[in-house]
């Protein structure tokens, strides 16, 4: 339910790790590389992690959309090494029984793993590269 | 007592390694990551990296006992 990987990440992993009998709803967010930053083209995207520290961000992170909201199930999984454009980097599902609570949960999920999950993004360009915070 | 440090993302780059031991002059993060800047003083070390004992994030104050990883977390960049 919580992993950084070096594989592709499946959405249909995701989708049928939180699924329920009991939930109406099933929000699903993936983060995707983007072919471009502040006017430079991208060309690729790598991705390092702390992974033991991260899978257990994540497992927090889902403890606490648990606590705060009635969510069914929270899975997380990031991608770590060399993405292309297109690829997607993160994915987090969040079922519920009705829309708001998944849509909630979700949208935070991703907000706190983009604070506090120990996961570095390194962008390359034609010609340059930089590390990306934030 | 000797302690194994992680460096991650750019601290990595800048200090060309993503692992060293050190041997702090006292026994708490800060104390770890004085001992990490003399070592490799390449490293910038601003307010902007956070740090980590073992697997959770810790202040410049926590204590570090042998046998302890400390890992120096600059900005994240996860998404």
């Amino acid at each position: 339910m919580f992993k950084v990987t070096t594989e592709p990440l499946s959405i249909d992993e995701a989708y049928a790790a939180v699924r329920r009998d009991d939930c109406g709803a099933v929000a699903l967010f993936v983060g995707t590389v983007r072919d471009h930053h502040d006017g430079k083209k991208v060309t690729k995207i790598s991705y390092s992690a702390f992974k033991e520290m991260a899978e257990k961000e994540f497992a927090a992170i889902a403890a606490e959309a648990t606590a705060r909201w009635k969510v069914g199930a929270v899975y997380i999984a990031h991608r770590t090494g060399a993405l292309r454009i297109g690829d997607a980097s993160v994915v987090i599902a969040v079922s519920a029984a009705h829309r708001a609570e998944a849509f909630d949960a979700c949208r935070h999920a991703i907000e706190v793993l983009k604070k506090l999950a120990p996961i570095w993004k390194e962008e390359f360009y034609d010609g340059g590269k930089a590390w990306i915070s934030g | 007592m000797r302690i194994a440090v992680q460096l991650f993302g750019p601290l990595a780059e800048q200090a060309g390694a993503s692992r060293l031991e050190v041997t702090p002059g006292g026994a708490t993060v800060q104390d770890v990551v004085a001992a990490v800047a003399a070592a490799k003083p390449a490293l910038k070390i601003d307010r902007s990296v956070r740090f980590a004992v073992n697997t959770d994030y810790a202040d410049p104050s926590a204590p570090v006992r042998e046998g302890d990883v400390v890992s120096l977390i600059p900005p994240v960049g996860g998404g």
